[in-house]
């Protein structure tokens, strides 16, 4: 092994320093300041998976400049036309939804009664009756939440209108030169091995949060146009609300077709309509897991699927819905990162010494 | 000083051979006083040019490549890689000198086997294997500056200047040709020994 001077070795130590406390000090001041850096997230978010269309734009003939104003005007509209025209009417959605929640509430308390005079009849059980009122409470309380903050939370989002473009423009715009600034604080040590795992980690971050985009795009626009064309009230909100929870693995697709279902049986009865729904549901994630899920996410994450569970449950009690959707992405980095730092301890180490 | 039409125009009735490129003395010297010649946007490029093996690049594509390069200083002795480490990146020395040192197996000494050079480049295979083992640690001489690529700026490169990252993959695979041809001759020449050295043998015993 080649002898370093100690001064160097000493200076070299001050970088390293330097820098991670440099990155922990940014992360702290980012996590202290909770308004800028959840659009800031949230526009990085969006920077990953924009920046990979700036090269394609560039193949097409057009420069640099002229990529990134296309990309920003289409931005632009995109985020600005469905919050004008689609958020009255989710708000709408919402607003009328409300109402619907006693009539789904009696209809589930009667169910229960029958079920419970025929559990005692068939087997002498008694089935109390909190039962179904701690269930309903709960399940109120929580619709109840969601539905009188929806239209705050996308009255919020008006913030974001300003905010989210600006800093994606900014991101697409300087993001290279930023990059270049964070590695030339890159102490010569760690360089290579920094500058390749920081590249993996924004890969594989990038990588699945486009294609579970793309997989709660597909899901919710099938989902919508379903119920539309089955004449089923609310479909907006119950498309948004499907495309919301397939982020969640496992278990979102169910969560998503549960308020579709009781509000269904609770307006036209276990009829026609309420199989209609049940298989709109069952195609749109048989799809999904058929041929979206398997093209597109599955190849992006090796993960199991105990950590996979594990993680998304960490994720959203820290960091909420961005939590939910970046706990993934973020195990698997960890899992990289790890396995590097292992073959640089273990696999490496164990060939220099044989 | 004679004009540069005359001396072109002796040239021509002398029948000697014409610069390849025009060479006006004063547009030169106003050239290259500018301001922005001397900035170091313009000079790596100019010192890419120097480079041998990027010879089939034009000016413009050195421009593009140039932006993607990394410029690492490393003070006297220090280390750039090490033997066995995974690397991700070539290098070409932009100023001062490299030590590559190979490590003995036996002794765990590391010696000396070649000294770079500005212009000169090392690290080439680390840009095309998968999780690829550098052979030599190389350690710096003096106060060196690099000029590094690592394989995420070639992936990019593939993305946004397809003909530049093709003719950078050329140029490392003319590189990796070139050491393939020297060690298989290499190789031919120690067989080509050892088989006289047997056949040396033989004769001895022989006798």
């Amino acid at each position: 092994m080649p002898k370093q001077p100690k001064t160097r070795v000493q200076g070299e130590v001050a970088r390293l320093i330097f820098f991670f406390s440099v990155i922990f000090l940014s992360a702290i001041a980012l996590m202290s300041m909770p308004r800028i850096a959840a659009p800031l997230t949230f526009a990085y978010v969006l920077y990953l998976i924009l920046s990979p269309l700036i090269p394609r734009l560039m193949k097409l003939g057009f420069g640099r400049n002229t990529s990134l104003g296309i990309l920003f005007i289409g931005l632009m509209f995109s985020m600005t036309y469905p919050i004008v025209k689609l958020v009255p009417m989710i708000t709408a959605d919402s607003q009328n939804f409300r109402y619907y929640i006693p009539k789904m509430e009696k209809y589930v308390v009667e169910k229960y009664q029958d079920i419970k005079v025929e559990v005692e009849k068939r087997s002498g059980i008694q089935l109390k009756d909190s039962y179904a009122t701690d269930a309903i409470y709960g399940a109120r309380k929580a619709v109840t939440s969601f539905l009188l903050y929806l239209p705050q939370y996308l009255a919020s989002t008006l913030e974001w209108i300003f905010l989210v473009p600006l800093f994606i423009f900014f991101l697409l715009k300087d993001g290279y030169r930023l990059k270049k600034m964070i590695l030339g604080l890159t102490p010569n040590s760690i360089f290579e091995r920094f500058y390749y795992l920081g590249h993996q980690f924004n890969k594989k971050l990038g990588d699945y949060i486009f294609a579970k985009f793309v997989e709660a795009s597909i899901v919710g626009i099938i989902i919508t146009t379903g119920l539309w064309a089955l004449d089923i009230r609310f479909a907006l909100l119950l498309g948004l609300i499907s495309s919301i929870t397939n982020i969640i693995p496992y278990v979102g697709p169910i969560i998503g077709a549960v308020p579709a279902l009781i509000m269904v049986v609770a307006e036209y009865g276990v009829g026609a309509s309420f199989g209609g729904v049940l298989t709109l549901y069952i195609v749109a994630n048989a799809i999904d897991i058929a041929l979206v899920f398997p093209i597109l996410v599955s190849k992006i994450v090796d993960i199991h699927p105990i950590m996979v569970v594990i993680s998304v449950i960490l994720g959203s009690q820290y960091f909420g819905l961005i939590g939910m959707i970046i706990s993934i992405p973020f195990a698997a980095a960890v899992k990289l990162v790890g396995a590097e730092i292992y073959r640089e301890l273990y696999a490496t180490r164990a060939s220099r010494g044989a | 000083m004679e004009s540069y039409e005359k001396g072109i125009n002796t040239k021509v009735e002398s029948g000697q051979a014409l610069p390849e490129k025009l060479d006006i003395s004063l547009l030169k010297y106003f050239w290259q006083a500018s301001p922005i010649a001397g900035s170091r946007i313009d000079t790596i490029p100019k010192f890419l040019r120097k480079i041998d093996v990027l010879k089939n690049f034009s000016d413009n594509e050195l421009r593009v490549l140039s932006q993607w390069l990394h410029l690492r200083v490393f003070s006297d002795s220090e280390i750039i890689f090490k033997q066995k480490d995974i690397g991700v990146g070539l290098y070409f020395i932009y100023s001062g000198q490299v030590d590559v040192k190979v490590e003995n197996d036996d002794t765990a000494e590391e010696n000396i086997v070649l000294t770079l050079d500005k212009n000169d480049y090392f690290g080439e295979l680390a840009l095309l294997q998968e999780g690829s083992i550098r052979n030599a640690t190389a350690v710096s001489r003096d106060t060196t500056q690099l000029l590094g690529i690592f394989k995420p700026d070639v992936e990019n490169l593939i993305e946004s200047y397809p003909v530049v990252a093709t003719k950078l993959l050329q140029s490392i695979s003319v590189i990796v040709a070139n050491r393939l041809f020297s060690v298989t001759q290499e190789l031919k020449r120690a067989k080509h020994k050892l088989h006289q050295m047997e056949v040396d043998s033989a004769k001895t015993t022989k006798n």
